[in-house]
C-alpha cells in the first residue's frame, strides 16, 4: 500500500513538471500572440482573445474567454485603455491572481513606449479619445521591439530559468525587424510625403514611420460614423490634394468610402491592422509585408 | 511555471530558516571560531541561490520612467442619467416626464485581494414625486480565493437568470417583463448578503455555480424579510457555450427558497436561454439576440394551501445598423399569490445608440389581462453617461 502511494506521488510529481514545462499565455491581440510565440519559442502556449480581423476597441467579453484566463501564467495587454471595455472585466472574473494588474504575470506591452497624440485634456466631446495617447502603437515595426522587450521581461519574471532562451529569441526578433525594416523603408521611400485619407485614427504610428501624411479621416471624430458633411469635406480634400488612397480596416464598413471612391476615383485599400487580419498575414512581420505591398500598389 | 518559481522561493525560505536554526543550535554547542564544513557548503549554495534571485528581480523591472501612471487612488467614478417620458391609456394622468434615476458608480481595487463596486441611486418616488438616495449595489469581491472561488459580500443584484443581474439602463427595453415584476418587483431581487461562485474545472464550456444567501431587507412580491431566522437562499448554474466564432448560447438554471408574506416559504425555479449571433468581424454593425426566461413559483400560504404560478418573457433584439436596434418582446405572467389573474403583453422598442455613452429608446406596449380591459403604454428614454463606465455582461 505504502509502495503504491509513493509511486502515485512520484507519478504526480513527474506529471506536474511535464505540465509546468509550458508557460500558458493569454494575449488580448493577435500581434501580442505572434510576438510572444517568437520570444517564448517552444516554452510557451499562447492564445489570443481577439482575432486579427475584429475591432480591438469592441471585443465582446464572452465568459468563454475566462476559461483560458483562469489557468494562464502570463497575460499580455496593449494597455493605454485600448481594451478598457472588455479586458478588466474578464481579468476580474478570471479568479487568477497571477495575471492581475501589478502581479508578475501581467504584461503591459506599452511600458516605455514613445507615445503619440497624448491629449492635453480629456473631453468626450472629441469622440473616443484615449487619455494616455494613441494606443495603436504596434503598427510601427520599431515599436514591436519595445513590445518584445516587455514580453521577454514578463516571461523572465515567471520563468527565470529560461532567461537565456528568451534573450536569444529577443535578439533574433530585433535583428529580423532591423533587416526587414531596410526592405520596408526602401519600398516606401518613393512615396514619402504621400497624402492619404484614413477611416479611423489608428495609423499615426505607421504614418510617421513610413513618411505618409494622413490629411483627414472618414470618421468626423474618432468612433463617430461618417456623416454626409464629413464625406463632402473628404471629397473636397481628395480633389484639392490629388489624394489617391483611403486606407481602412477589415472591421469597418466600406460603404461610405465606396461613395467617396465613386465621386473621386480614389482607391479604397483595406489594410491589415493585426496579425491574422487576412489568411496570408500569419505573423507580426506579415502585417507590414502585407500593408506595404497594398499601399505601394495603390499609390503607384 | 510561476508555481515552480514560487515553490523554489518557499524552499529557499524553509532552507534558510532550517539552516539559521541549525547554525544557532550549532553555535550554542561548539566554540564560536569553529564552523562545520557541511554547513559552509549549504550556506554558500543558499547564498548563491538568493543572489541569483535578487539579481533576477531587478532585471525584470522596467528600466524607464513611469510617466503615464494614474496619480490618484480615487475610484473610477461615473454618473448615469436616465430621463424618461411616459404615456398610459388608462387613469387620470396619461402623460408624464421625469428624471427616472441618477446612478453614481464608484469602482476600484481595494487591495491585491479584493475590489469594491458601489452604485448609488438617486431615484424619484413614483407616488410622492420626491427624490431619495439608496445604495443600489455596494459589494466587495475577492480576487484571490483558491480553487476558482469568488466571494462577494454586501448588497447586490442576485444571480437570477439574465434580467435581474443587469442594471435597467443596460436593458434593451424601458419597462421590465411582467412575469419578472410579478415575482421580484420593479427593483428586482437585490438584497444584502453573501455570494460564493465557483468556476467549475470544465474546459469544454464555461460553467459557473453560484450560491447566495441574503437577509431579505429588500422586499419583493415573492420574498419578504423573515421575522424569525429565515434567510433567502439562491443557487444558479450558468452554462455558456461558444457554438461558432459568431454565435453563443447561454443556458441558466436558478432555484430560490425564502420566506413570504404569509409567514411561510416560497420556492422559485427559473430557466433562462440566450442565443446571440454577433459576427466577430462586423460585430459593431449587426447582431441578433434571442433571450427567454421561464419562471415557476410555488407559494405556500397556509399549512395545506399553496399557489403555483408561472410566467415567461421572450425577446428578439435585432441590430439593424451600427447604431439602431429593434426589440420585440412577449410577456406572460400569473400573479404568484393568485394564479387566476393572468396577463399577456406585447412590446416593441426602437433604440438609437449614439455612442457607448448615450442612447435613446422609444417603446410601445399593449397589455391585456382577465380583470380589466386592454390598455396601452409608451415610453421614451434617454440614457447618458459621464465619467468611467464599466463593461456590461455579455
Amino acid at each position: 500500500m505504502k509502495r503504491i502511494s509513493i509511486f502515485t506521488a512520484i507519478a504526480f510529481f513527474v506529471f506536474q513538471h511535464a505540465v509546468a514545462g509550458t508557460i500558458k499565455v493569454v494575449t488580448t491581440l493577435t500581434d501580442l500572440k505572434s510576438i510572444t510565440e517568437l520570444i517564448g519559442g517552444n516554452k510557451v502556449a499562447v492564445t489570443s482573445i481577439a482575432t486579427g480581423y475584429q475591432n480591438p476597441h469592441f471585443v465582446d467579453p464572452k465568459p468563454s474567454y475566462i476559461i483560458n484566463l483562469s489557468g494562464a501564467d502570463l497575460f499580455v495587454t496593449i494597455g493605454l485603455d485600448l481594451e478598457t471595455g472588455w479586458s478588466p472585466q474578464l481579468l476580474a472574473s478570471s479568479r487568477n491572481t497571477k495575471i492581475q494588474k501589478g502581479a508578475p504575470g501581467y504584461v503591459d506591452a506599452s511600458e516605455n513606449m514613445a507615445l503619440l497624440q497624448v491629449p492635453t485634456a480629456a473631453n468626450r466631446a472629441e469622440g473616443d479619445i484615449h487619455i494616455y495617447g494613441n494606443p495603436h502603437y504596434w503598427l510601427d515595426p520599431l515599436n514591436g521591439k519595445v513590445i518584445a522587450r516587455n514580453i521577454a521581461n514578463g516571461l523572465e519574471r515567471v520563468d527565470p530559468a529560461d532567461k537565456a532562451i528568451f534573450e536569444a529569441n529577443l535578439a533574433t526578433f530585433n535583428k529580423t525587424i532591423d533587416d526587414k525594416m531596410k526592405d520596408w523603408q526602401a519600398k516606401m521611400a518613393p512615396f514619402k510625403g504621400s497624402k492619404i485619407i484614413a477611416y479611423h485614427n489608428e495609423w499615426v504610428y505607421f504614418e510617421k514611420r513610413f513618411g505618409l501624411e494622413i490629411v483627414d479621416f472618414m470618421e468626423p471624430k474618432p468612433g463617430i460614423p461618417p456623416t454626409p458633411s464629413q464625406l463632402v469635406k473628404v471629397i473636397n480634400e481628395i480633389k484639392s490634394n490629388n489624394i489617391k488612397v483611403i486606407i481602412s480596416s477589415p472591421y469597418f464598413s466600406t460603404s461610405s468610402s465606396d461613395v467617396v471612391a465613386k465621386q473621386t476615383g480614389v482607391k479604397v485599400v483595406t489594410m491589415a491592422t493585426s496579425t491574422g487580419a487576412f489568411p496570408t498575414v500569419k505573423t507580426y512581420f506579415d502585417v507590414f509585408d502585407y500593408d506595404i505591398a497594398q499601399i505601394t500598389a495603390a499609390l503607384k | 511555471m510561476n508555481l515552480k518559481y514560487k515553490s523554489g522561493g518557499y524552499f529557499a525560505v524553509v532552507l534558510f530558516v532550517a539552516i539559521f536554526m541549525g547554525s544557532l543550535s550549532a553555535s550554542a554547542q561548539v566554540p564560536a571560531d569553529s564552523t562545520s564544513k557541511d554547513s559552509t557548503v549549504a550556506d554558500s549554495a543558499l547564498l548563491k541561490q538568493i543572489e541569483a534571485q535578487m539579481q533576477a528581480a531587478p532585471a525584470a523591472q522596467p528600466t524607464g520612467t513611469q510617466t503615464r501612471s494614474s496619480l490618484s487612488f480615487n475610484p473610477d467614478i461615473g454618473v448615469i442619467g436616465d430621463f424618461q417620458g411616459s404615456y398610459i391609456s388608462k387613469g387620470e394622468k396619461n402623460f408624464d416626464m421625469y428624471l427616472n434615476e441618477t446612478e453614481v458608480s464608484l469602482q476600484a481595487a481595494v487591495d491585491p485581494y479584493a475590489r469594491a463596486d458601489f452604485f448609488l441611486s438617486f431615484g424619484r418616488d413614483p407616488v410622492t414625486g420626491k427624490y431619495g438616495v439608496e445604495v443600489e449595489e455596494g459589494y466587495v469581491t475577492t480576487l484571490s480565493l483558491p480553487a476558482k472561488l469568488q466571494l462577494k459580500a454586501g448588497k447586490f443584484r442576485e444571480a437570477v437568470g439574465r434580467i435581474n443581474p443587469t442594471h435597467p439602463h443596460a436593458l434593451p427595453f424601458i419597462d421590465l417583463p411582467n412575469a419578472y415584476v410579478n415575482l421580484f418587483g420593479e427593483e428586482g431581487l437585490n438584497d444584502e448578503g453573501v455570494s460564493l461562485s465557483w468556476l467549475t474545472p470544465n474546459k469544454a464550456f464555461y460553467q459557473e455555480l453560484v450560491f447566495q444567501t441574503t437577509a431579505g431587507y429588500t422586499e419583493s412580491p415573492a420574498f419578504v424579510r423573515s421575522e424569525g431566522n429565515h434567510l433567502i437562499y439562491l443557487g444558479h448554474l450558468k452554462n455558456f457555450f461558444t457554438l461558432t466564432d459568431n454565435a453563443t448560447l447561454e443556458l441558466g438554471l436558478t432555484g430560490i427558497l425564502g420566506p413570504n408574506d404569509s409567514a411561510h416559504t416560497t420556492n422559485v425555479g427559473s430557466f433562462d436561454l440566450t442565443y446571440k449571433y454577433k459576427p466577430v468581424q462586423m460585430n459593431t454593425y449587426h447582431s441578433l439576440t434571442w433571450q427567454s426566461e421561464f419562471y415557476y413559483s410555488h407559494n405556500n400560504q397556509k399549512e395545506d394551501h399553496s399557489v403555483d404560478a408561472i410566467g415567461l418573457y421572450s425577446f428578439i433584439q435585432y441590430q439593424l445598423a451600427k447604431r439602431t436596434f429593434l426589440t420585440g418582446r412577449y410577456d406572460y405572467g400569473e400573479k404568484p399569490y393568485n394564479n387566476s389573474i393572468k396577463e399577456q403583453a406585447y412590446s416593441l422598442t426602437f433604440g438609437w445608440y449614439a455612442t457607448e455613452f448615450s442612447k435613446m429608446e422609444v417603446e410601445a406596449k399593449t397589455t391585456e389581462d382577465n380583470i380589466e380591459p386592454r390598455f396601452y403604454q409608451a415610453w421614451l428614454r434617454w440614457i447618458f453617461v459621464i465619467g468611467a463606465h464599466g463593461a456590461h455582461q455579455y
